[in-house]
């Protein structure tokens, strides 16, 4: 698909596509198959969200976040979360995401830029309630010989105080 | 069924002689009379913190914080001074300020439009010539805490109507304080990380007094994925020291004995930027061989002070994290983590400085998450019927045998009392809940 240009359908069932497996993968805990599909320059920032008042320019830190990730922390998180020791993890929390309204809003041919919508229903143990974590993601997805990977990832959560005990998963 | 004002004071009397054996009774961790008490006599009575200096550093800045569940308004007023408003209007309650933080000359109630300037004077009252004539606005501004006051920069209130002043509740506390905020110009970057946790606000509490004996086990899969700090990872050779009858706050320090001086980890370039001369000579020495140093205030502040990383690849950076763990309800709470960096050394450094303290302790740090998941499920044990009936208590014996590790340090030259091995004693733990014990049975105030 390098250098072609798609209709915008296609491109978008073919960006689906990747969002829906790489979902899969960290559904299934999969973690180090994930990681595999992220570029070795990878910036991904999770930022903190503050209650503002409606004038605000913005209701997201430029300074603090839950994550703010590269390629090499990312390769610590998901090796650590996959060790017998990871407590947060073992039994493992059942996670469901839902992928939805992906938007393309930019291909430069080499990149695609695109904004999706995530919501990820996530219980553990006994629990009957389930945490429910909602945001919209500002990805940038990049063409390469292996097919998409994540170059960028932007995580705008819809929550100011996190609903859940611990964010030991991947957004 | 017993009534639960009778309950409070059987767990009480129960708690007056367990302490004495080195036990706590396990259904303080999640019961609602107790909880009920603990609002009153607890963050009703003590010095509570409220945030730092640089997270207001305008006139007109304000964060929203509370004191217990109570909501308050922590503001820098025009004069410079910091205030702490009880956000509810004088007229018929309501919340006066609704964001989390901004900058504002005045707040005004969405309800009547009474309007108060940011020191917490009513200055406007709409028609008030037709309708409040009578009103005297000098009686009528925000309520504020009655005590207010900084150490170092960093702002506690009281809202008991006696209380001793800050440093005498600080105590001990101060001679520790002052290492990191009169030592280092110390800043918090951005907001802080804020999460609910089924928990109760005694058990991180408890684990933040000095328990470094879960580490090992608690931490492995951190430790074994090579970050954190330089002396878990086994980096540094350490000697921990567990520092208790401190006024009621404890302390642990990893002291690494080395030429090279270690500063929490800061490099030579981050240290040439401390206030060096600010020490006495024994705590500049305790200072320069610091690998992490951690400890809690009563009742809910804590902190740690680690030198390590995110990932093993890179270099090791010092960096500051300040935490409150909310009292939510009875085996719940919210955490509230604050992240400092030097302010004088470069933004490169101190955006280093952030993501260790992220990655390590944070709703999604490396140890913390860890941390959390074991702790959950304690206030389901706490709360049954069974630890009721069957008087389950926890255990903190540990270092009490002949053979003990722990053993008292003779020419300790800090307050309070200073052990060898500090991570093989409950000293610092019983602290907590001794104190915890006093404040709950004090009739007379603090």
């Amino acid at each position: 698909m390098q250098g072609e240009t798609t209709s915008s359908h296609e491109l978008r069932h073919e960006c689906e596509a990747f969002l829906y497996h790489t979902a899969e993968l960290l559904d299934n805990r999969q973690l180090s198959d994930w990681h595999d599909l992220v570029t070795e320059d990878i910036d991904y920032r999770v930022p903190i969200r503050t209650t503002r008042e409606r004038s605000s320019d913005t209701e997201f830190s430029d300074s603090s976040f839950h994550m703010k990730e590269d390629w090499g922390t990312l390769k610590v998180r998901t090796e650590r979360m996959s060790s017998d020791f990871a407590w947060s993890e073992d039994p493992p929390s059942r996670t469901r995401r839902n992928v939805s309204n992906v938007r393309i809003v930019d291909d430069d041919g080499t990149e695609v830029e695109l904004k999706n919508n995530l919501l990820i229903f996530r219980q553990q143990g006994d629990e009957t309630e389930a945490d429910l974590l909602s945001m919209e993601r500002h990805d940038t997805l990049r063409r390469t010989d292996d097919g998409f990977k994540i170059a960028e990832r932007l995580v705008l959560l819809d929550h100011t105080i996190i609903p859940t005990n611990t964010l030991s998963i991947i957004l | 069924m017993e009534s639960g004002f009778n309950r409070v004071q059987r767990i009480l009397d129960d708690m007056g002689d367990s302490l004495d054996v080195g036990e706590v009774p396990m259904e303080i961790l999640n019961n609602d009379a107790v909880y009920e008490e603990e609002l009153d006599r607890i963050f009703g009575q003590t010095w509570v913190y409220i945030g730092h200096e640089s997270e207001v550093p305008e006139p007109g800045d304000y964060r929203q914080r509370t004191i217990g569940e109570d909501p308050f308004i922590f503001v820098r007023d025009e004069d410079g001074e910091f205030r702490v408003l009880f956000n509810s209007c004088r007229h018929r309650g309501a919340n006066v300020c609704r964001a989390e933080k901004g900058n504002t000359s005045h707040f005004r109630c969405p309800y009547h439009g009474w309007t108060y300037d940011n020191s917490g004077d009513l200055v406007g009252v709409p028609q008030k010539s037709a309708g409040f004539d009578h009103l005297d606005a000098d009686d009528h501004g925000l309520h504020q805490a009655p005590h207010v006051d900084d150490y170092k920069g960093l702002v506690f209130a009281c809202i008991a109507p006696e209380a001793p002043s800050l440093e005498e509740h600080l105590g001990g506390a101060t001679w520790f304080l002052d290492m990191y905020f009169d030592l280092i110009d110390m800043e918090v970057i951005g907001d802080p990380h804020r999460w609910e946790v089924e928990n109760d606000w005694k058990t991180p509490t408890e684990n933040f007094y000095g328990d470094n004996y879960h580490i090992p086990m608690g931490h492995k899969s951190a430790i074994e994925a090579g970050v954190g700090s330089d002396t878990a990872t086994g980096e540094k050779e350490s000697e921990l020291y567990g520092i208790a009858d401190c006024d009621g706050h404890a302390f642990s320090f990893y002291q690494i004995e080395s030429d090279e001086p270690s500063y929490w980890g800061h490099p030579p370039e981050v240290v040439e930027t401390f206030n060096h001369d600010a020490l006495t000579e024994e705590q500049h020495e305790v200072a320069r061989k610091s690998g992490v140093t951690l400890g809690t205030m009563f009742p809910n502040l804590s902190f740690i002070f680690l030198g390590g990383r995110d990932d093993p690849e890179k270099e090791s950076v010092g960096t500051f994290l300040l935490r409150k763990w909310e009292p939510r309800g009875a085996g719940k709470m919210e955490v509230v983590n604050w992240i400092f960096a030097p302010k004088h050394a470069s933004d490169e450094y101190k955006e280093r400085a952030y993501e260790v303290g992220m990655s390590s302790f944070s709703p999604a740090g490396n140890f913390e998450v860890d941390d959390v998941g074991i702790w959950y499920g304690i206030d389901d044990a706490a709360g049954s019927v069974f630890a009721r009936k069957n008087d389950v208590h926890t255990k903190f014996t540990m270092g009490s045998g002949d053979n003990a590790a722990a053993t008292v340090v003779d020419d300790w030259v800090g307050p309070g009392t200073a052990y060898r091995e500090g991570g093989m004693t409950d000293e610092n733990q019983l602290d907590f809940y001794r104190t915890w014990y006093e404040t709950m049975t004090d009739n007379g105030g603090t």
